[in-house]
């Protein structure tokens, strides 16, 4: 089944006729990728903590991931666009209160133990519901777990949950930790959440802060055949800059994540034995949008936010900031999320006049000066295309007469400052779209979210008909109505710009020729690389 | 002032002065306006004679516009270290005992923590903006002066003509105004090209860092800009790299052009 993927990516270019004919052929190919090597990734920083069920982070996964194994993971052609990992089905009643997970057989842990359903429930009541980031919203109405056997795993809601939603979310969500080595402990502080002992094809081996992390081959792994590669290692390279050239020299054989600066990739491209994959992201769908504080008395006129949003020149942005890897948005739902996708929303032209129109309009006519009024502009420091729009930005409303003072953070303080405090009056952000709107998507507008919680909506906006429609969606079974609810949701949130979408851009991976099967699955970076090889 | 340095020196300075002078003049307007297409190559385009940045802005507007800042940064902080060492070394060389000590104490403590942190942590607390940023810089600067004027002041107020000035009656700070400042301030002044090259790199390398002022050009963002597209167009962080070299080296060899002539006149003198 990996294979049937495999080849799907590595023959992409083929027409559809070809493509069937090649089938059988290909998959023979991927099942003869070689076994054995050494696979050096470049790691652009160092997570506290690697353990993915408690922190739901790209961070956490990029290397955890390859430990611990979720139940379903991500697949292009999958049922549903999953392909099975620790379970092998699921199934919701028709009333939303229940599902019913089979899990693998014979799956054992790093240290030998065998994975039971004990472990799934375990996971789930102690740890996604209660303390994980994107758990505790996809699991709030999880009421227990019931385990009839070693191999069945019954998850019992409080209140009808759409499967859809939990469907969307297993790949994120659902890591599934050992209970034997968390049961009695202090879940947040133990000491597999630095050294992970998961099921996945790799063992973690070992850390050493500042270098690498080293993992290892795991012979026990289920899947046949699998891990074709002996030992992965992360080498911290936290300067961005040197990922290019480490590529160049051959120290490393891979940079994921954008890691190899957008600019250096035309250049990159040209090097023998270097190749640029832009998939293997299309279901990490990073979001620019503008934050917009509505405590303030002039962006809380809709007039005046339409008419930032006029100004923006989405396409000048997706050309020279992303240098055309990226894509100008529409609104909150990323146009490759075809789920929900609603293509009818009508997309805000660059049009000066228009804002200008629009800002005369709201009763902010022009100074002596030329300038309407002052904004606070905080461009989150996450990424360097966060803060060039926050450059861009200054200058696009400079030009309808608004005056922008940039002010810079760094992470720490920019989290305090937005989503604590409060204190902005708009903000770069660069939020994630996870699969379904419910998981990290609806938070950025829905009222009631209390302080301090980062990636949500801080800004003060309350919309009691946005808010209804969220609710609805979260207790909707009917994948249809549910889907309906949500386009709903994206015309209302374009209408009344809580937050401005400006672009939606997925990353780029450099890697050596030698490493094969790149990108072949949606969240290729953050999954297994149990079928990634190396060519000898 | 007539060394071939001290020459050299005074044509750099007064250059980066016409340079940053003219800035509003030549490049009226925001030098960080969107002016054409990004990357544009330096000398390809005669209105974009240094070509553009990431975003399409000049390159020859930030470089006159970052001779603004570097060089008020540079003056601004060295008047401030120069004033408040002076005062500082002034009432402790004067008053001494007790009050010398303290003063003394106080100067130690600021010398112990390396400038650069000072400033970094000073600036990353309250934030970037160019007066913070000048006195951030400023709070590690003025314990030389201090050190040095309270030196001078110990030997001065020892000799004769400072006696005399006590004896006829004058109020203790029209002494330390009128009879000892004066002549300790001279080997202060040489002292203030240091500061003012030392200024220029720390508000750089605060920039480089994304600890300056994001809403005016300065050498150093337009370095750390360019530094990650090094390869591709290393013009962007080699011209600002140039004008940080040029103001370093003009204020240096000025410095010692000036520290000469001082010390001739006191020869023949």
């Amino acid at each position: 089944m990996t294979g049937f993927l495999i080849s799907r990516r590595n023959l992409f270019l083929g027409t559809g006729a070809l493509m069937t004919a090649a089938l059988p052929m290909a998959r023979a190919w991927a099942e003869d990728a070689p076994r054995g090597g050494r696979l050096v990734v470049a790691a652009d920083s160092e997570p506290r903590s690697l353990n993915p069920a408690i922190v739901a982070s790209n961070g956490v996964f990029f290397i955890a991931s390859k430990v611990v194994e979720p139940l379903a993971e991500a697949m292009l052609d999958g049922e549903g666009g999953l392909a099975p990992r620790l379970a092998t089905s699921w199934e919701g009643s028709e009333d939303g209160l229940s599902i019913t997970f089979k899990l693998r057989e014979g799956v054992t842990w790093h240290d030998g133990e065998p994975l039971t359903s004990a472990d799934v429930a375990f996971s789930a009541m102690e740890v996604w519901k209660p303390l994980q980031n994107l758990g505790r919203v996809v699991f709030a109405n999880l009421d227990t777990v019931e385990t009839p056997d070693a191999h069945t795993a019954i998850f019992r809601f409080s209140a009808p949950t759409p499967i859809q939603l939990i469907r969307n979310a297993l790949p994120v969500v659902t890591s599934v930790l050992p209970k034997h080595l968390y049961e009695g402990t202090d879940i947040a502080a133990n000491p597999a959440n630095k050294a992970p002992v998961g099921t996945g094809p790799f063992k973690f081996a070992e850390h050493r802060p500042g270098e690498y992390y080293r993992l290892t081959r795991n012979d026990a792994y289920w899947g046949e055949g699998l891990p074709k590669l002996d030992e992965i290692i992360f080498r911290v390279l936290p300067d961005r800059a040197a990922a290019g050239s480490a590529l160049e020299a051959g120290e490393i054989q891979l940079a994921a994540f954008s890691q190899v600066p957008l600019v250096d990739l035309e250049r990159i491209a040209k090097v023998p034995g270097l190749k640029v994959v832009t998939e293997g992201y299309e279901a990490l769908t990073y979001q620019l949008v503008v934050e917009i504080n509505h405590r303030n008395e002039i962006l809380a006129d809709r007039k005046v936010r339409q008419a930032l949003s006029h100004a923006i020149d989405r396409d000048f942005v997706v050309d020279t900031v992303f240098l055309g890897y990226a894509q100008a948005a529409t609104g909150p739902v990323p146009q490759n999320a075809p789920q929900f996708y609603n293509p009818d929303v009508k997309p805000y032209s660059f049009d000066i006049e228009g804002a200008n129109r629009l800002l005369d309009e709201a009763g902010y006519p022009r100074g002596e000066d030329g300038k309407r009024f002052s904004l606070r502009l905080l461009p989150a420091p996450f990424f360097s295309e966060t803060r060039q729009f926050g450059d861009y930005l200054r200058q696009a409303l400079g030009k309808v007469g608004i005056d922008v003072t940039l002010v810079n953070n760094d992470t720490p303080a920019h989290l305090k400052a937005v989503y604590t405090d409060h204190d902005f009056d708009i903000a770069v952000g660069s939020p994630v779209f996870r699969g379904d709107p419910a998981i990290s998507t609806t938070i950025l507008v829905q009222s009631g979210i209390p302080d301090g919680v980062p990636f949500s909506n801080q800004g003060g906006y309350a919309n009691a008909e946005l808010d209804t429609i969220i609710d609805q969606a979260t207790e909707t079974i009917d994948t249809e109505a549910r889907t309906a609810l949500y386009n709903d949701f994206q015309r209302i949130v374009v209408e009344d710009l809580p937050l401005i979408n400006v672009a939606e851009w997925g990353f780029t991976t450099v890697a050596s020729d030698t490493v094969l099967n790149v990108g072949n699955n949606p969240r290729w970076a953050v999954s297994n690389w149990a079928d990634t090889a190396l060519s000898r | 002032m007539h060394s071939p340095e001290g020459v050299a020196g005074l044509c750099l300075i007064v250059l980066l002065a016409a340079m940053a002078f003219a800035a509003p003049l030549l490049y009226p307007g925001d030098p960080l306006a969107i002016v054409g297409r990004a990357l544009t190559a330096p000398f390809t385009d005669p209105a974009l004679p240094l070509g553009t940045d990431r975003l399409g802005r000049d390159v020859a507007a930030g470089l006159m516009h970052g001779a603004r800042t570097s060089l008020l940064v540079g003056l601004a902080t060295a008047l401030v270290a120069l004033a408040a060492g002076t005062l500082v070394g002034t009432v402790a060389g004067l008053a001494g005992g007790l009050m010398d000590e303290a003063l003394m104490r106080v100067v130690d403590a600021f010398q112990i923590v390396p400038g650069f942190l000072l400033a970094l942590a000073f600036v990353s607390v309250t934030g970037a903006s160019l007066p913070v940023i000048i006195l951030a810089i400023g709070l590690s600067a003025w314990t030389g002066p201090a050190r040095l004027v309270r030196a001078e002041v110990l030997s001065i107020r020892e000799r004769d003509y400072v006696a005399a000035a006590r004896v006829i009656g004058m109020h203790p700070a029209e002494v330390a105004l009128r009879e000892v400042l004066p002549n300790a301030l001279p080997p202060v002044l040489a002292l203030t090209a240091v500061i003012v090259a030392t200024a220029v790199l720390v508000e750089a390398a605060l920039s480089f860092l994304g600890l300056g002022d994001p809403n005016v050009v300065t050498w150093g963002s337009m370095i750390a800009e360019g530094r990650n597209v090094l390869r591709t167009a290393p013009h962007l962080s080699m011209v600002p790299g140039l004008g940080l070299v040029a103001t370093v080296l003009g204020v240096y060899l000025l410095g010692e052009g000036l520290a000469d002539a001082m010390a001739g006149r006191k020869a023949r003198g």
